[in-house]
């Protein structure tokens, strides 16, 4: 299959990008700073109790759900619209292949360069933590590795997606960010919103059940729902309550009622993530003139 | 079977009509030349055969296969030297080749082919460093991986000296020569003359003529045309000129007589001239394919008329 060999060369034309490196060591630092930060003061980040490995996984999810959407955006903004905009996409294809196989190229290209990066960060920083509290969970890392790798993945197939439905790389930054500043940053406003007009332009004094699906919806919302579902020990002993951590903190207050919904749905969302911005860039990519 | 055949091909881009109802046949073996002025329509043509452009009406058929529905099948067999393309500057010559090499799923040595188009000694140099020729050579060398059955080359000459473009020349025959179908566009007369079996030209995303390179000269006044200095010219002379044997036109240029010549000598013709109205002085102008060229796509409604 073409994808393979277009996904092959996608790597080996970025690795040699400086931008990526920069990635890698912004990463490394930033993992390293904050695994130091949150075991020196763990009451400031949330473990009052005091430093444990499982707290360190859920510090840092905090940190991989904001870093994960920029850096998918920094490497993956300009996969297709930047080929396009250039004319190198003519080169790629007028080659045996066609446009499905050069966006799942493209997706698992980027999405392996993403995970790379991520993943040299994550295991320095977590690494570092355990040495550190002298304590590590072989099962709750690995998983905690897993999932926020995923998550990278489908995080760099919703940006190239984007990428996929323009030719021109100024219209694909400002879609990825839009995509970001809407889903990332005012995510928990948005439901909030919608209920205070829903309800006559007031707080009701219970938050109704579709709110929590709803606040959900974000990427890295339902990244932090699948890691709370898929480690719920870890998640009751460190008091992780499921879309508190997404970027914006705005809604916790008003959220203070406990949520109904079980976090299993953040693991469906992220499916969906994968699939309906792959549908939407496909059908876009297929049917525009190059 | 047919190696291209364009039935009623239209693309428009708006209210621009980039391609006008083009019907065009290349047959399966021949050098074809897509000539045409930049901006006729050429690239869009081409953008098509390869379905980087969807045709707003008509159809296309590669090889026998659908260029829109089955490009895939198209694209396995041909080898394309596409217009505006642009290289992967991170990665070298040889990578470029190998990676062509993977996906056509061919078994070439990526050094041979870097040899054939002489830039084996850059192979192992970023592409984002080659020069337009290099990088021309390059593309070529893509093309050529997997024995295609069907060349397309958009503006194949375009960044190459003439050195470049005569080596572009030979590799067109010697693919040629193997069976392949190669199908060039170009802007330059010459280029084409020298190596087509058959030319169309396009003009504003019309066809204005298909025919052998022979057929072309034939089909319009060309040979040798003479301008004659004389002591006296009106129309009268004008006439007697125009009937003298083996004068093809006459007509009145700055002042001169504009003779063409055919099948007879030029110093026949000269004498017979003289003889009407004394001559001064004359000039011999070969009279070329890039002078029909210019006419058939600046004067189009004069030769359709």
């Amino acid at each position: 299959m073409t994808w393979f060999t277009v996904a092959k060369k996608d790597f080996r034309d970025a690795v040699q990008s400086r931008a990526l490196w920069a990635l890698v060591g912004v990463f490394v630092l930033v993992s390293l700073l904050s695994t130091y930060a949150y075991v020196e003061v763990p009451e400031m980040f949330g473990s009052p109790a005091g430093a444990t490995f499982g707290g360190l996984l859920f510090f840092t999810v905090g940190l991989t759900g904001l870093f994960v959407p920029l850096a998918a955006i920094v490497v993956c903004y300009k996969s297709l619209a930047g080929e396009r905009e250039l004319g190198s996409i003519k080169l790629l294809l007028s080659l045996p292949t066609s446009r499905s196989q050069v966006l799942a190229g493209k997706v698992a290209g980027r999405a392996a360069v993403l995970t790379f990066g991520l993943g040299v960060g994550l295991v320095v920083g977590l690494g570092f933590g355990s040495l550190l509290l002298g304590t590590f969970d072989a099962v709750a890392a690995l998983t905690f590795v897993a999932v926020t790798l995923a998550f990278a993945a489908i995080y760099a197939a919703i940006i190239v997606s984007i990428s996929a439905t323009t030719g021109s790389t100024s219209r694909a930054t400002t879609l990825s960010l839009g995509f970001f500043v809407v889903f990332e940053l005012l995510w928990d406003v948005v439901p909030m919103g919608i209920l205070y007009v829903v309800e006559g332009f007031s707080f009701p004094t219970t938050i109704p059940d579709w709110i929590f699906p709803v606040m959900q919806l974000a990427p890295s919302s339902a990244y932090f729902s699948t890691i709370v579902a898929l480690l719920p020990d870890l998640a009751d002993t460190v008091g992780a309550e499921p879309a508190q951590t997404g970027v914006g903190a705005e809604a916790d207050a008003a959220g203070a009622e406990p949520f109904f919904a079980s976090p299993e749905v953040g693991i469906a969302i992220l499916a969906l993530w994968l699939v309906v911005p792959l549908a939407v860039g496909y059908y876009r990519f297929d049917a525009s003139d190059l | 079977m047919a190696a291209i055949e364009l039935e009623g091909l239209t693309k428009r881009f708006g209210d621009v009509v980039a391609v006008d109802d083009l019907d065009l046949s290349v047959e399966e073996g021949e050098i074809f030349g897509f000539l045409g002025p930049n901006g006729a329509g050429k690239s869009t043509t081409i953008d098509i055969l390869l379905d980087f452009l969807r045709p707003t009406s008509g159809t296309v058929t590669v090889l026998g296969h659908d260029a829109q529905s089955e490009g895939l099948a198209v694209r396995s067999r041909i080898g394309v030297l596409p217009d505006a393309y642009h290289v992967y500057d991170r990665l070298t010559g040889r990578q470029h080749v190998e990676f062509a090499i993977e996906m056509k799923g061919a078994d070439d040595g990526a050094q041979a082919l870097l040899e054939r188009v002489r830039i084996a000694d850059a192979a192992d140099r970023k592409a984002g460093g080659y020069s337009k020729g290099m990088r021309q050579r390059l593309v070529l060398a893509m093309a050529l991986v997997g024995d295609p059955d069907l060349l397309v080359l958009d503006e194949p000459s375009t960044g190459l000296d003439p050195n470049g473009a005569r080596e572009m020349r030979e590799i067109i025959r010697e693919e040629n020569d193997r069976g392949t179908t190669v199908f060039f566009s170009s802007h330059i007369m010459e280029q084409v003359e020298a190596v087509c079996d058959r030319v169309a030209i396009i003009d504003r995303g019309r066809l204005v003529a298909v025919d052998t390179i022979d057929g072309l000269r034939d089909s319009t006044e060309t040979g040798e045309t003479l301008y004659v200095y004389v002591t006296e010219l009106d129309d009268g002379i004008l006439e007697r000129v125009g009937g003298l044997e083996g004068v093809g036109s006459a007509a009145i240029d700055d002042d001169r007589l504009r003779v063409t010549v055919d099948g007879v000598s030029k110093f026949a013709v000269l004498h017979a001239i003289d003889e009407i109205a004394g001559v001064q002085d004359f000039s011999v102008v070969e009279s070329s394919l890039e002078d029909l060229f210019v006419r058939y796509t600046n004067e189009v409604s004069e030769v359709e008329a």
